[in-house]
Formats: structure tokens, C-alpha cells, sequence
């Protein structure tokens, strides 16, 4: 009886917090704004909001991430008083620097985030191609007539061959 | 429970200490009764390690919250499958579940009659120190039997984008991957311990090393899953820092399972294989520790402890141990390797094949990894989220598909350029006819086509050469074709089910480049009977409905959906209020057909007769799923075939004969 009690206490609770939290939302109405130029699914809206870290939030839930629809209100607002994408992008890095963005600057330090896998690249490919070259050996002629034989017997015809002189080798031997 | 539970864990570490030191002394004195004493250790210390992951189950299922874990992640209304599953949702039973994993492979290995040697008392010293290791830090940081102050009446709760079947599985996978790699690490230095540089350490493990790469895939598909279904931001991969970090040994991994076949045949490539896998078991550390650290901004990360610390320094000495071994042992494995004897060989092509994943690996790590150089270094914070790693391993990936559509047309030791151009004809006219339907069609973006193009020629491929190889078989033994399909694949079955991957990691490309092209996103505000477009879907808002279930109140708008002007059902996209978690999460409403999925999230509401919705049509993502069951099979495949190929047997005969 006292456990049924505490149970209808806690469901009564959570029905409140949950009314609460519906209310709260339904407040705080997010309808996509069609008053100005530009709306969510304008192609302008949806270049800036993808360049934008907002604060790590990036990769949320829109519909349940306040700081996010935050950003999407900014954007939208400043869209819709004439900035340019490079304006608005500009003035979020002004107020958080670098790290307002979601990919490191083509300029100045952010240039080593871009070189770098292009220059690992270039040097694993010289590696890599002087390892081949090493590794690589130029075959003496004596060995020439078993390598000709191979060569004219594709892999999976090598592996039939193989199969059949297997199976025979296991019936007779 | 509270004394068995502490118990247990001061057993794990005297008994792994102990058989630590058994093993080395037997190894000194060459004592056989040292070993065995040490071998009684290791399976005692499976039983103490059950024992624990037995009763942090029984405490979870049965909800004493007078345990810290309990009331931490679970609560009474939690159904007792995450209950259940809240194992592996802290950093205390997620290093359980580790250590328990440890024990029991490290008991296998050492049970295991069949394939006793020399070098098991060596290999279990190592996974002995890794699971000595794992049990200190319990103890001393992260007890999963830790008892609260006061006995609260409820727990708080496990998160509830943890409350999914995906993330049932998805940790447990994953760790089994992580530590399944622990073991062809311990092999490759107890060979090098032992001097013995053939490919001994490389047979005995392949099984283990692919187990743990089937793990690692599942994992990461299985998380990615997860990720597309509950976190409502309608993708399946952020290239988030601890994606990153199951990735990172998924790459290195997979440049091993090819280069490791060099060594079987030629006894080439042994100090590159010994790097491959030291470096994937140390990125598996290094994926825990920056998961339990926090040092980089995640989703996933468990940023509330000092772990982080441990794993750091366990990391490093590990290394420096490795390196040490690998040092000491060099002029060894320099040796008695046989040279490739064309650039134009099987050979040449994997090794670029594994350049092509190390330097993806480099880039992976590298973009993780930058925020942090970039702020100790400049003193600024960086950011480098996912179009960064976009626009840098499209075209890697890019070259890896070209790579694989042109591995198998190339035959060990010397190919025939001539050959090799006949068998690409075909298959390359195919992709290449395909391009331009998709032209033709008015598909835009020409780096899509691409991608697509060098996808469905490298699918091609592998269809071509399973048509080949049955053709042939067909015509030496007059079978019928799908017995000799079958009987082709079972008699290689390294090589077809490796073909399988191949065509499971096609699709997935398929899905990942159409889904990252073409995605559509609309937000609509609509009210109640109004329709509206997106994409070939027309979609009605019927109703909103407001319950209360569990405790916790549930939004659901009602929808109908006609695909093409038929109907097509209806979808409840929903909003989930809970009673014990602050922020509420919503559940995605995803109809899916073969070529695109329709993804509604409830957005928000201004009364129950106007809402707003987030809609997103994801062209074939299903492909992605599929792709990942293809390549699981594919890899059981070869998992369950031969230890060793055709070819490799003809090269050994032909060894014998010249000798």
C-alpha cells in the first residue's frame, strides 16, 4: 500500500514536470518564420547554419536543442536585415573566434589542419614507392620458364587446377 | 553483494598479479610447474571475473540502489533490458565488462590444447598486465561495487538515447573488437620476445584478428544505426572524436588483414605488420582514453573522472615497451625476406592498398587530434567537425574503391598487363555506361557521379571475377552453376568471403555518397488537414495526441504519407517528456523503401492544431545497413574457411620441390 502510494506520487510528479515542459514549449513557439526574405529552408540560411559550430551543438536534435534554434533565430534575423553570409560568419567569429566555425580557416595556422593529410599523403607515397622499389627484384632468366607457365595460367584457373589435383591426390594417395 | 562484489576485485588483482609472476619465473627457471601454476591462475581468474560481471548484473536487474553504479544509471521504471544493459553505461562497468572480456579470451588461449606452444606463457603475461591493469584502476578509480551514503528510494535513471536496442549492443560489440585485439598484440610480442620472426604469430591469430575487425564493424554499424535513429539529427556518422576513435584500429586493421597475407606467402613486410598491429591495439587504448578523459568536446564522452590519466600512462608504457621489443629485435626481422618480383603484382597493390588506409588513419587522427594541437600550440580553439573530414577522406576513400576494383584483377608475383586489361574492359564499360545514365537522368553533382561511378565499377569487378572463377570450375567439374558457386566459395573461402566484404562495402559507399549528395531537408509549419510536398512524398498533419506512459509524457503527431500519389501509410513522429531526465528526446518517425528513407521529427507546436516538422529524405541509406550485414557474412565466411590459401599451399609445395 505505502509502495502504491509512492509510486502515484512520483507518476503525479512527473506528470506535472512533464505539463510544465509542454507548456514551457509550446511558449516558446519555433514555427518556421515566412515573415522575411528568407526562411530554414532557404538555400542562403542552410550555407551559414552548416558552416556554424554553435557552440558544439552542430550535430543536434534541432527540435531539442535550445542553442541551436538560438543560432537558427540569429541567422535567419540577420539574413533578413541584409547581411551577406560572409558578414554573419564574420561576426560569429569576432564574438567566438575561430572555434564559431565547424572547419578550420583556409588561412594563416588553420592552413596546417588543410596541408597536413595532403602532405602526409606525399610522403607516405614517397615512402611507399621507394619501399616498392627496394622490395622489387628483377627476376634471373633461369626462373623464366616455370614464371612464363604461371603467367599464362590465370589465379582462378591456378586454383582449379589445384582443387581437382587435390582431390585426386586424396583418392589415389 | 558489497563484500563479495570488493572481494572479487582484490581476487582479480592478487591472482593476476600472481600469475604474472608465475609466468615469469617459469619462463626463467624453465619450470613447467611455474606455467601450470600460472595457467590455474588465468582460468581462476575467468571464474573471480564472471563472478563480478555475474553480480553487477544481478544488482542492476534486481535495482539495489544502495550501490552508486545502480542508482546512477538505472531506475524502477527502466525495463530490465537497460537495466540490464546500464552494464556498460557508466566508466566502472564499462571497465568490467573489459576486464571480464580479458579474462575469458586470455582463459581460451590458454585452454586451448590445439594451438599450445611455446609462446603462451609469454602472450598471457601480456594480457595478464593489460587485464592487472584494468583492475587497479577499478579499485582504485572506478569501483563498480561502491556502496551510496543514504539508500535513495529511486535511481536516476539511464539517459534515455541509451534506452535503444542499438545501444544494447553497440558497446558490447565494440569492446569485444577492442579487446579481441588485444591478443594478436600479446602473440606479435611474444614472437619477438622469442626471436621467432616467421609467420607463426600471424597463423595463429588471424582468426582472432578478424574476429575483432567483425567486432569493430559491427560496433561502428550498429552505433551508426543507433545514431540515425535516436538522436534525430538525421545522419549516422558525426565524426565525432570517439567515432573517430573506433574508426582509427578499424582502418588500421583492415591494412593489416591484407598485408598480412604478404607475409604468409613471402615472408615479406614482418616489421610493418608488427607496427599495423602494435599501433591498432594502442589506438584502441587511445580511443578508451579519449573517451573517459574528455579532453576533446564529444557526445559520447564520459568526461566526469580522472581515467583518462591511467589510460594515458598505461598507454604510453605500453608503447615504449613495444618499441623497445621491436628495437632490440630489428636486425632479426630485417631478415630472410623474399623480394617481389613485379611492380605490377598482388603485392605492389597492397601495399598501396595499405598506404591508402594509413594515410586515411593519418587523416582521421590527425583532424581528431588538431583542436587540441592547435590550442597547445597557438593558444586558439579550433574546431574541426565533419565537413572538414568530408572534404578530406572523400577522395582518400575515393582512391581505396578504385584500389579495391583493381586488386583482384592482379595476380600474385608477376601479372599480365594484358589479362588485367580484358578483365577490367567489361566492367569498367558497365560503370562507365551507368555514369552516363546517371547524366543522362539530369543527376548534378559531378563528384557524386564520380564516387558512384568508381563504386559500381569496383562492384563489377567482384561480380565478374565470382562469375569467372564459377565458370571455370563450372567447366572442369560439369557442375551445375550454383553448385559451383558454392562449392567455389567453400573451397577458398578466405578469398570469396573477403570478394563479399568488398561488395557489402560497395553498397554501403552507394548509400554514403547518395545520402551526403542528395539529402533534401524541409521545415514546415503546418496546420491541422494541411498537406505538403517533399520530395516525391505528400504529406497530411492529421492530429496531435498527448499521453502519459511510464511516467513519462508523450507528444505524437499523427501523419499521412502518399509516396508517388499512392498512400502509403501513416507516421507518428513523437516527443518524449521524462520524469527522471531533463531534456526530452525525440523518437523519429522513418518510412524506408529501397532507393530513400522519409524522416519526420516532431518539431514543436504552437497549439495541438499547428506544428512544425523537420522533414528529410535520405537516398539510400538503407543501402548502408544492408551493406553492413553483407560484410559481417562475408567476414564470417572467411572467419570459418581455411587457415591458409590455395596459392600459398602451391607456393610451399613448389618451395619444397626446388629444395
Amino acid at each position: 500500500m505505502k509502495e502504491l502510494s509512492r509510486r502515484q506520487m512520483i507518476k503525479c510528479s512527473l506528470a506535472a514536470i512533464a505539463s510544465i515542459i509542454l507548456i514551457d514549449l509550446s511558449m516558446n513557439d519555433n514555427s518556421v518564420k515566412a515573415n522575411g526574405k528568407y526562411d530554414y529552408n532557404s538555400k542562403e540560411f542552410k550555407s551559414i547554419i552548416n558552416q556554424l559550430d554553435m557552440q558544439g551543438h552542430a550535430d543536434h536534435d534541432y527540435s531539442t536543442c535550445s542553442i541551436k534554434k538560438v543560432y537558427y533565430e540569429e541567422v535567419i534575423e540577420a539574413l533578413n536585415q541584409g547581411k551577406s553570409e560572409k558578414e554573419i560568419l564574420q561576426s560569429y567569429v569576432d564574438e567566438y573566434g575561430q572555434a564559431a566555425l565547424r572547419t578550420p580557416a583556409t588561412e594563416g595556422s588553420g592552413l596546417i589542419a588543410w596541408i597536413a593529410p595532403a602532405f602526409g599523403f606525399l610522403l607516405g607515397a614517397i615512402i611507399v614507392g621507394y619501399g616498392i622499389k627496394r622490395l622489387t627484384k628483377k627476376k634471373d632468366c633461369t626462373d623464366d620458364h616455370l614464371d612464363a607457365e604461371e603467367m599464362n595460367v590465370s589465379e582462378t584457373e591456378k586454383e582449379i587446377i589445384e582443387q581437382t589435383f587435390e582431390e585426386e591426390r586424396k583418392k589415389y594417395f | 553483494m558489497y563484500l563479495i562484489g570488493n572481494i572479487a576485485l582484490i581476487l582479480g588483482i592478487v591472482i593476476s598479479l600472481y600469475a604474472l609472476i608465475a609466468n615469469i619465473i617459469g619462463l626463467k627457471r624453465k619450470d613447467e610447474r611455474w606455467l601450470e601454476s600460472a595457467r590455474g591462475g588465468v582460468l581462476s581468474l575467468a571464474f573471480v571475473a564472471s563472478i563480478s560481471a555475474f553480480l553487477l548484473f544481478y544488482i542492476l536487474g534486481t535495482s539495489q540502489f544502495q550501490f552508486q553504479y545502480v542508482a546512477s544509471y538505472t531506475n524502477n521504471e527502466l525495463p530490465i533490458i537497460y537495466k540490464l544493459a546500464a552494464f556498460w553505461a557508466g566508466n566502472a562497468g564499462s571497465l568490467l565488462l573489459w576486464t571480464f572480456l580479458l579474462s575469458i579470451y586470455t582463459a581460451i588461449i590458454v585452454l586451448n590444447k590445439k594451438k599450445q606452444n611455446k609462446m603462451i606463457p609469454y602472450v598471457s603475461s601480456i594480457l595478464l598486465t593489460n587485464i592487472l591493469f584494468f583492475y587497479i584502476v577499478m579499485v582504485l578509480n572506478a569501483n563498480p561495487f561502491e556502496m551510496t551514503d543514504t539508500i535513495p528510494l529511486d535511481g536516476k535513471g539511464l539517459n534515455p538515447m541509451l534506452q535503444n536496442p542499438g545501444m544494447v549492443l553497440h558497446p558490447v560489440t565494440l569492446y569485444m573488437g577492442y579487446v579481441g585485439l588485444a591478443v594478436p598484440f600479446a602473440y606479435a610480442i611474444a614472437a619477438l620476445i622469442m626471436k621467432r620472426m616467421d609467420a607463426e604469430w600471424i597463423k595463429l591469430t588471424r582468426r582472432w584478428t578478424l574476429t575483432a575487425w567483425l567486432f569493430l564493424t559491427l560496433g561502428n554499424m550498429i552505433g551508426g544505426w543507433w545514431a540515425y535513429l535516436e538522436l534525430g539529427w538525421g545522419g549516422y556518422w558525426a565524426w565525432d572524436p570517439v567515432e573517430n576513435a573506433s574508426f582509427l584500429p578499424w582502418l588500421t586493421v583492415s591494412a593489416f588483414l591484407h598485408s598480412m597475407m604478404i607475409q604468409e606467402r613471402k615472408n615479406m613486410l614482418k616489421t610493418w605488420n608488427l607496427s599495423l598491429i602494435i599501433l591498432s591495439y594502442i589506438l584502441t587504448l587511445f580511443g578508451t582514453f579519449l573517451v573517459r578523459s574528455g579532453i576533446l568536446t564529444s557526445v559520447h564522452s564520459f568526461g566526469d573522472s580522472n581515467l583518462g590519466s591511467y589510460f594515458l600512462i598505461f598507454m604510453a608504457f605500453m608503447m615504449l615497451f613495444a618499441i623497445y621489443v621491436v628495437a632490440t629485435r630489428y636486425q632479426l626481422i630485417k631478415s630472410d625476406s623474399k623480394p617481389i618480383e613485379s611492380y605490377f603484382s598482388k603485392e605492389s597493390s597492397f601495399l598501396l592498398n595499405n598506404f591508402i588506409l594509413i594515410t586515411a588513419t593519418f587523416a582521421v587522427f590527425f583532424g581528431t587530434m588538431y583542436p587540441l594541437i592547435s590550442e597547445t600550440i597557438t593558444g586558439t580553439k579550433v574546431n574541426v567537425g565533419a565537413p572538414y573530414f568530408n572534404k578530406v577522406m572523400a577522395p582518400i576513400m575515393l582512391v581505396l574503391l578504385l584500389l579495391m576494383a583493381i586488386c583482384p584483377l592482379i595476380s600474385w608475383q608477376k601479372a599480365v598487363f594484358d589479362r588485367f586489361i580484358r578483365n577490367t574492359l567489361i566492367p569498367l564499360f558497365a560503370a562507365i555506361v551507368f555514369a552516363i545514365i546517371l547524366v543522362l537522368m539530369g543527376i548534378k553533382g559531378i563528384y557524386a557521379i564520380i564516387g558512384l561511378t568508381v563504386t559500381v565499377f569496383m562492384f563489377n569487378v567482384h561480380l565478374a571475377e565470382i562469375w569467372r572463377g564459377t565458370r571455370a570450375r563450372q567447366k572442369a567439374t560439369k557442375e551445375g552453376f550454383i553448385k559451383a558457386l558454392f562449392r567455389l566459395t567453400r573451397k577458398n573461402q578466405r578469398r570469396y568471403g573477403g570478394y563479399i566484404v568488398h561488395i557489402g562495402i560497395a553498397i554501403i559507399a552507394v548509400g554514403v555518397i547518395s545520402s551526403n549528395a542528395y539529402s533534401e531537408e524541409v521545415m514546415k509549419t503546418v496546420g491541422q488537414g494541411e498537406s505538403f510536398q517533399v520530395g516525391h512524398y505528400e504529406l497530411t498533419f492529421k492530429e496531435l495526441t498527448e499521453i502519459e506512459k511510464n511516467g513519462n509524457g508523450i507528444v505524437t503527431a499523427n501523419m499521412d504519407v502518399n509516396y508517388k500519389g499512392k498512400r502509403n501509410g501513416t507516421i507518428h513522429p513523437e516527443k518524449i517528456f521524462y520524469g527522471t531526465w531533463p531534456e526530452p528526446s525525440s523518437e523519429v518517425a522513418i518510412k524506408t523503401n529501397l532507393t530513400e528513407d522519409l524522416y519526420v521529427v516532431l518539431s514543436s507546436w504552437e497549439s495541438k492544431e499547428k506544428a512544425t516538422f523537420v522533414i528529410k529524405i535520405n537516398p539510400f541509406v538503407s543501402w548502408i545497413w544492408a551493406g553492413g550485414i553483407l560484410m559481417v557474412i562475408g567476414t564470417a565466411i572467411a572467419l570459418i574457411g581455411g587457415k591458409t590459401s590455395a596459392a600459398f599451399r602451391i607456393g610451399s609445395r613448389q618451395r619444397g620441390v626446388r629444395a
